[in-house]
């Protein structure tokens, strides 16, 4: 596999506007939809007084529970078939109009009557009424490996600290949207989604049609980071309603502020934490996490499932709990569990450092992990101790005890370290790869491209398998008429797209080769398969001065061009040889100006090593941004819920914090190159790795200034001061 | 895009404008960076916007002591002014620290003056907010209280003037040149805000139809070469101070002569600082001075829950802005 920087594959045509997104689509008779919502956190809905929404001007029609009873019923159609409200904000109608301003009219002017019950608005007021889940994702809520309890007793050392982190939203730029309308009994659904296949699969069971009959689009996304998922569903369901009742295309787009309640967000958590030592290693680990899940639906980020292998230890307790809200519903956010996890874990080991008076730096390399301890399975690769070592020599980590507590103007300068790690699965996939006779490669595959580079890597892989230019290709993606690919999640497209390609390509090289070796009296005729390259177009022998264009090959004996599919199964999690794990050790200097509370990062050391990369300078911009979204994390994001209504507040990016560019600091990336004869083409992700790690390294790097030790996220001024 | 449609006027001329500013549902707009977003949120409803930023407002003008700036100047155009910059670093420094680039070159002056509070209460219309729907109590007093007021607040709200300028101006002993039908009146601007009664809390003292005209200062430039805007935010930048002080300082053979101090995020309008100002005078522009007039600056403050931290905040914020206004030479 190739290394090669190529610019993005769809830039210019993002930046110029020629990029068409699926909530852009106008087509004829458009009618536009806006949600009524619930000014109430819990309770029943009791009726609907739409008779003035119905005389406004541009009204065409209202959808509700009523019209939801026709879906079958399912998780994904729960929260519309019911009259229960859950969360303030609930959508409990849906209003179609000609124009957005008549139907946010109509929205504004029906009015719901709901019977209120007495709220649960903050997981702090019913923490002893948490439960165990029975899993997290994939994972078991709780593990228990040797005797944690005992080993505690008997630890030189015991760090048992309580860690908590603070409600996220995902944000991208581009708020969830639908287009869609009916064909006859055929659907077809414009949708910003990180998963046309499961949107379509969902669309089919509650719409009782078959998948074939319905058209899902994502072409591209101005974003996603988990959100664009499932709890888009029942509102998009509602549009496609709405399109029915009307024979009309129906388009919904959310608000900024609906941003805030209806797509989920990172669950709060509230992390116990005990590590015991002996003579510096460790020897026992507890990690109890409780989290906040709404009153309709259940989700536990994998937050303590990092805890149980990231470093060498013979006891291991791990407990997910949760607790029920009338709060949004949360759902996986960039770095799903190894975020606040890490900030967790990652602290105590620097409070542990402390009070072992050893660099922090060396406590980690002390409990170095040499095989998967919770699987009992050797790593697929694992160079993580490789990435402590650069990061550490480019980041000046030798320097820390010189220049640390230093003063910068008014910043007392901080130095800090943490971990980062994510698991390297891979998903299904199908693609198909077209030749024409002028050598030109069109790549299809059901994935989608959130903004990270799916088109170029697409292209990329099949460009280099065939030794074809990048102005050669065509890549086709973000429509259910392709190939079944990956949903865009988990890190995990570039893993999984990349053999299916690669199976596709090997077709057309078996191809060809065979085309170009048949006639003996053309320069390549009678040469073995494995003698021959494909590169700049052409097909070389290696042993011999000969080759041959490949238009040349295709115009003797292909002039219809040649077509291949590849496919490439997901990852077997039962009959694993080895795990895959892709690291990451951050390094962060800060400043903080303790008289005045401020906390600036003034630069960030990144050493990443995630099996073989692909394309340096597209890892290089998702390695920036999980970092950027790990500040935003640490310092600013929070999102605050009023106790006595249940209502978010300040839903607007005026005040839901993230990071500006003058927050910036300077990002240094390195990316260690591995060979990973586990996985296929040795490729592991790479999507989450900077959105870990990071607040651990900033809370230690606090510590480091000002001699706080600050044990919740975000940090703020008031807990610097 | 989503609120109720409203009639707009391009006004010929300020006559024009202030006639029909009279009217019930008349809004004035300038660089409509807050009145829209309000507007779109649903959180006001004007039946006719009167649109005046290209009235000729936006001159600057001098007359001996006096400096004028026109209401329609733009933020970034006074902030990049050459005798602004010169003898009245402390507006520039309180432009500079607002909002974002892209925004000061639309916002006005005088509209930055009149922006609404950022409660969250109060720009959210399903919430209890006194400011935005009197006699529906305050949901900041017993809810998220972070933002909330130390000084001046009532029963009624504690929400805080959200403008970094109005600070600057306040330390400086602005007036403000209000027009109306009936003709022009000038106050001081710590008269433009009234502090929120027991039931109820208005943005401002405007009368109906009155309009911002002008800002005017008088010998503020004396303070030019000891002056600076403090502001202390969550993050670098494009956020409302959740502290900031406004220092200025006049100092005559090593004392102190004159010094002004007011503060932001802290209270319904900028807050002066006048107990702390006063211990100041005739003192030399020492650590141990500074020290004194930050304490004296938390006196009497009154924190909500979330918000007590802005009481070390404040006093810290003005040693700080004293230091660096004391230390200019």
């Amino acid at each position: 596999m190739k290394n090669r920087t190529i610019a993005r594959y769809e830039g210019t045509l993002k930046v110029t506007g020629q990029a068409r997104y699926e909530g852009e689509m106008m087509p004829e008779g458009l009618l536009h939809a806006a949600l009524v919502e619930s000014p109430i956190a819990c309770g029943e809905l009791q009726s609907l007084d739409t008779s003035r929404a119905a005389t406004l001007p541009g009204f065409a029609t209202l959808v509700t529970h009523e019209d939801t009873a026709s879906l079958k019923p399912s998780a994904a159609t729960a929260l519309i078939r019911e009259k229960a409200i859950h969360f303030h904000g609930q959508p409990v109608a849906l209003v179609a109009a000609t124009t957005l301003s008549e139907a946010r009219e109509a929205a504004k002017a029906t009015q719901a009557s709901i019977a209120a019950r007495t709220a649960l608005t903050q997981m702090g007021q019913a923490l002893d009424q948490a439960y165990e889940p029975a899993m997290v994702g994939r994972f078991p809520a709780s593990t228990r490996r040797g005797d944690s309890a005992k080993a505690l007793s008997e630890a030189g050392l015991v760090v048992w600290r309580r860690y908590t982190t603070a409600v996220n939203n995902h944000h991208p730029m581009e708020p969830h949207a639908v287009v869609c309308w009916w064909e006859g009994k055929k659907a077809v659904v414009h949708t910003c989604t990180q998963a046309i296949f499961g949107t379509r699969a969902m669309i089919a069971h509650a719409f009782e049609m078959p998948p074939a009959d319905i058209r899902v689009l994502s072409r591209y996304l101005g974003g996603g980071f988990g959100c664009k998922g499932q709890l888009w569903w029942p509102w998009m369901f509602w549009a496609m309603l709405a399109s029915r009742k009307t024979n009309r295309p129906v388009r919904l787009e959310l608000t900024r502020a609906q941003m805030f309640t209806l797509v989920g967000r990172r669950q709060e958590t509230a992390q116990d934490l005990a590590l015991g030592f002996v003579d510096g290693r460790l020897t026992a680990i507890e990690h109890d996490v409780i989290a906040q899940t709404s009153t309709h639906a259940e989700f536990s980020d994998s937050t303590a499932v990092y805890t149980r292998f990231l470093y060498a230890c013979p006891n291991v307790t791990t407990r997910h709990s949760l607790v029920r809200t009338n709060e949004p519903q949360p759902v996986p956010m960039r770095a799903p569990g190894t975020a606040p996890g890490t900030f967790a874990l990652e602290s105590a080991m620097d409070e542990a450092a402390e009070l072992l008076g050893i660099d922090p730096l060396e406590l980690r390399l002390n409990n170095f992990a040499d095989q998967d301890q919770e699987n009992s399975r050797p790593w697929s690769s694992n160079s993580l101790r490789e990435c402590y070592r650069v990061g550490a020599e480019r980041f000046g980590w030798a320097e820390r005890r010189a220049r640390s507590a230093a003063k910068v103007g008014r910043w007392k300068i901080g130095f800090g370290m943490a971990t980062t790690l994510y698991p390297a699965i891979r998903q299904a996939c199908r693609a198909r790869v077209a030749l024409r006779v002028d050598g030109s490669l069109l790549v299809q595959c059901g994935t989608q491209d959130m903004g990270s580079g799916t088109y170029t890597a697409l292209g990329q892989i099949a460009a280099d398998a065939l030794g074809l230019s990048m102005d050669k290709i065509t890549v086709e993606l973000g429509d259910t008429g392709l190939p079944d690919g990956p949903f865009s999640g988990g890190s995990q497209v570039t893993a999984s797209i990349f053999p299916a390609v690669e199976a596709a390509t090997s077709k057309l090289r078996a191809a060809l080769a065979s085309i170009a070796t048949a006639d003996t009296t053309l320069p390549l005729g009678g040469k073995p398969p494995e003698d021959l390259e494909f590169a700049d177009g052409m097909i070389r022998s290696r042993s011999g001065n000969a080759s041959e264009r490949l238009t040349g090959v295709l115009a003797r004996a292909a002039t219809d061009g040649l077509e291949a599919e590849g496919e490439s199964p997901a990852t077997d999690h039962q009959k694993l040889a080895a795990s895959g794990m892709g690291y990451g050790a951050i390094f962060v200097e800060i400043g903080v100006d303790p008289e005045l509370g401020e906390i600036r990062v003034r630069r960030v050391c990144g050493a990443f090593a995630a099996g073989h990369i692909l394309n340096p300078l597209l890892a290089k911009s998702q390695y920036i941004g999980g970092l950027i979204g790990g500040i935003g994390m640490a310092l600013h994001e929070q999102a605050v819920t009023d106790a006595a209504t249940g209502s978010i507040l300040g839903k607007s990016f005026a005040d839901y914090l993230i990071p500006v560019h003058a927050d910036m600091p300077a990002f240094d990336i390195a990316m260690i190159d591995e060979d990973d004869p586990h996985l296929p083409g040795g490729v592991k992700g790479i999507g989450m790795l900077g959105t870990a790690g990071i607040q651990a390294a900033i809370a230690n790097a606090v510590y480091d200034a000002i001699g706080k030790r600050i044990r919740k996220l975000p940090i703020r001024i008031e807990d610097c001061l | 895009m989503s609120s109720a449609s409203f009639n707009y006027i391009r006004a010929a001329e300020l006559t024009d404008a202030l006639a029909r500013g009279e009217r019930a549902g008349a809004a004035y707009l300038a660089g409509g960076t807050d009145l829209l977003p309000l507007w779109k949120a649903s959180l006001t409803a004007p039946q006719e916007v009167i649109d005046i930023s290209h009235l000729p407002l936006a001159t600057i003008t001098r007359s001996g002591d006096a400096l004028t700036i026109g209401a329609t100047a733009r933020l970034s155009d006074i902030a990049a002014h050459p005798e602004v910059k010169a003898h009245y670093p402390l507006v520039c420094d309180g432009i500079l620290a607002s909002a974002s680039g892209q925004v000061r070159n639309v916002a006005t002056m005088g509209g930055n003056l009149l922006q609404r509070t950022r409660c969250p209460y109060f720009r959210d219309a399903g919430l209890a907010c006194n400011k935005r729907d009197p006699g529906s109590g305050c949901g900041t007093r017993h809810g998220e209280n972070r933002h909330a007021v130390l000084f001046g607040g009532s029963p009624s709200c504690v929400a805080t003037h959200p403008s970094d300028l109005a600070v600057a101006l306040a330390a400086l002993d602005a007036k403000i040149v209000v027009s109306s039908a009936n003709g022009e009146r000038e106050l001081a601007l710590s008269e433009l805000y009234p502090l929120p009664g027991e039931t109820t809390a208005p943005d401002s003292s405007l009368r109906p139809g009155e309009m911002i005209t002008a800002i005017r200062m008088l010998n503020a430039a004396r303070f030019a070469n000891h002056a600076t805007y403090l502001k202390i935010r969550d993050r670098a930048s494009f956020e409302f101070a959740v502290v900031s002080v406004a220092a200025a300082l006049r100092i005559e053979d090593g004392a102190i002569a004159e010094a002004r101090l007011a503060a932001g995020g802290v209270a319904p309008l900028p807050w002066r600082l006048e107990k702390s100002e006063a211990a100041l005078i005739g003192r030399a522009p020492t650590e141990e001075a500074f020290a004194e007039a930050g304490a004296l600056a938390i006196g009497g403050a009154r924190p909500l829950e979330g918000n007590a931290f802005k009481i070390p905040l404040l006093r810290n914020a003005v040693i700080r802005a004293l230091q660096t206004a004391g230390g200019q030479s």
